[in-house]
């Protein structure tokens, strides 16, 4: 549900949280990252960053340039002047990712969880089964047969937390309980009703179902698309993956080491959240 | 330059105020927790308050010394020696070229800084030098320092012979309480009105499972408001559970029934509820109590937060100085 005006909350002395909805719809994504734009626009002097995620925008500010009564005006104004949501228009790039489904190195460390702390059905196959599809082959098709919506980067380095354009192919699984202890660096998983791709070898709860070659952040900006930031997407922008092969992925990486891969992403397009949802 | 023959328990090249605007970029600000101390440690050495120099946690290096330098040691007493002749705290002091500088187990607080004049000079990420270390970035090779390494040092300032004013520092508590404001929010209400009561009126005892990215609390059971418990299943089962969304610096993470601290190196978001906010100005005494130390939390409005962190932010000018 959208909230006829969104609810402000403190977070300590620097922080607000704004909510737009009390679930997970994805047009409170698109009104978190609308009030994002907004305020970047504004250029209100004394905001230090913005965190979006899928009902919520974190506000960091600076008290000393920024009041907070003058803060909370500013936002709910500019978040009025929103207007309906099918009225938004986003900035959004679309990324096409190569990705290897049913790795070996996801499988590595679902074996590894199995031995080490307790046995689990194959995490493709779980989701597969979970989400009525017929076999794991089919979920490759589902996952990439939409594109996904950045909702936010976010919880490590470059790290995109994506939710499926296309509702049909909305997947939704339980995390893992208790979380895994490792996690490949870029590992595509899925978990709730979102997909991640973890850019550190760090613990997990998500479902692992692939891996990419790329990498989603890059702190030596070797390869010329990280060249003007180190993170490859940003919330807003749009993935589309690319199933490819194990031959494939080898060749893939090798470029990505050499620093000769050229990634495949558009320019920045107006994505009409009204066109969307007609 | 500086060489490392002893890196200590974990200590870090950080700079005030971090790695500011990066959330949405997944970074952590990392930075000093104890933001006062490490702010008057560079004033005492003549570098801005911004400057790069070395938060040691619990057990501090050994450091030898490459060129003369002036140095200030603020927070924890690590019972610092050099050449084996004991140093004070909040100085500032000369070191010659060939000195060993060696800090030891902290006495009294957890988290001792060091400033050197001219400060840190490592290459910057992302604007900063604060050691990010779950990713690798910032400092020395992106993480605590290891024996053998060298810190590069800036252009020196060479302003010895001050001391910060006593009224100015930080008081380190020696019973082991700390009084630690917070503000309610942003998720009070998913508490009941007794859960609120509760956590503001029972005692906290710091885990020892506490680090840069969490400090782990022990106390009493939570109880929840309604809405906590009827709440649409995106949420997620668990009444602490709630749609991800983005963290907070100083949010006191609940995750079933236990509360986190979420402090400076701390994952940008998560899919658990933040009833309160540690104040900016409360951090210093985070990050000098140690393991098993008792917290009682005391509940302020946005107002008064930030009347406190002015008060801090005030202290560390060069009004707080004087000549030893």
């Amino acid at each position: 549900m959208i909230f006829a005006e969104p609810i402000i909350a403190p977070g300590g002395d620097r922080f607000v949280v704004v909510y737009f909805g009390d679930d997970a719809a994805i047009e409170l994504n698109f009104l978190a990252l609308g009030l994002k734009a907004a305020l970047a626009e504004a250029g209100l002097k004394g905001v230090v960053d913005t965190n979006p995620c899928y009902n919520s925008l974190v506000i960091e500010y600076d008290p000393d340039a920024l009041d907070y009564d003058d803060l909370l005006r500013e936002l709910r104004a500019l978040a009025a002047a929103l207007g309906p949501v099918d009225t938004l228009e986003l900035s959004s790039r679309l990324a096409y990712l190569p990705a290897m489904y049913l790795d070996p190195w996801t499988k590595e460390a679902i074996e590894d969880y199995c031995k080490r702390v307790k046995p689990r059905e194959f995490d493709p196959a779980f989701v597969a089964r979970l989400n009525g599809l017929s076999d794991v082959k089919q979920l490759v098709r589902v996952h990439s047969g939409t594109e996904h919506w950045v909702i936010s980067v976010c919880s490590l380095p470059g790290l995109p937390l994506l939710r499926p354009l296309d509702p049909r192919c909305l997947l939704t699984s339980p995390k893992y309980d208790p979380p895994r202890l490792w996690t490949p660096p870029n590992a595509i998983c899925t978990g709730g009703m979102s997909t991640s791709i973890h850019t550190l070898r760090v613990p997990g709860g998500y479902n692992l179902i692939g891996r990419t070659p790329v990498p989603m952040w890059q702190a030596t900006q070797a390869l010329p698309i990280f060249k003007d930031s180190v993170v490859l997407l940003r919330a807003a922008d749009r993935v589309k993956f690319v199933p490819i092969d194990l031959e494939e992925y080898h060749d893939i990486e090798a470029r990505v080491n050499e620093g000769t891969y050229a990634f495949n992403v558009t320019n920045y397009q107006r994505f009409s959240v009204g066109a969307y949802r007609a | 330059m500086i060489e490392v023959l002893k890196p200590g328990l974990e200590t870090t090249v950080q700079d005030y105020p971090g790695r500011k605007g990066c959330f949405g970029y997944g970074f952590a600000p990392s930075g000093p927790i104890d933001h006062w101390s490490f702010r008057l440690a560079n004033l005492l050495v003549g570098n801005p308050v911004s400057a790069a120099g070395l938060e040691c946690q619990f057990i501090g290096p050994t450091l030898r010394f490459g060129r003369d330098a002036v140095i200030a040691l603020t927070g924890a007493d690590m019972g610092a020696t050099l050449d084996g002749t004991a140093l004070p705290l909040w100085q500032s002091l000369t070191v010659y070229t060939g000195q060993t500088l060696v800090l030891g187990a902290a006495r009294l607080g957890a988290r001792g800084y060091i400033a050197i004049d001219g400060g840190i000079d490592t290459e910057p990420f992302l604007g900063s030098r604060a050691t990010y270390s779950m990713a690798g970035v910032g400092g020395l090779d992106g993480g605590a320092l290891k024996a053998g390494q060298h810190l590069p040092l800036g252009a020196p300032r060479r302003i010895a012979g001050r001391r910060v004013r006593a009224a100015a520092r930080p008081s380190i508590a020696t019973d082991r309480q700390w009084t630690i404001e917070v503000v309610p929010g942003p998720n009070d209400d998913w508490i009941d009105e007794t859960g609120q009561r509760r956590f503001l009126e029972s005692e906290w005892k710091l885990s020892a499972r506490s680090n840069r990215v969490g400090f782990r609390l022990e106390g009493p059971e939570w109880s929840f408001a309604d809405k906590a418990i009827h709440k649409a299943p995106e949420h997620g089962s668990n009444p602490s559970n709630t749609i991800d969304h983005g963290y907070p610096i100083g949010a006191i993470n609940l995750c079933g029934q236990t509360p986190i601290i979420l402090v400076n190196d701390t994952l940008t978001l998560g899919g658990f509820i933040n009833p309160y906010t540690v104040i900016s100005a409360a951090f210093w005494k985070l990050g000098q109590s140690r393991p098993n130390e008792i917290y009682r939390f005391k509940a302020v409005t946005v107002r008064e937060a930030q009347a406190l962190r002015r008060e801090i932010d005030a202290l560390c000018g060069e009004a707080s100085l004087e000549p030893t």
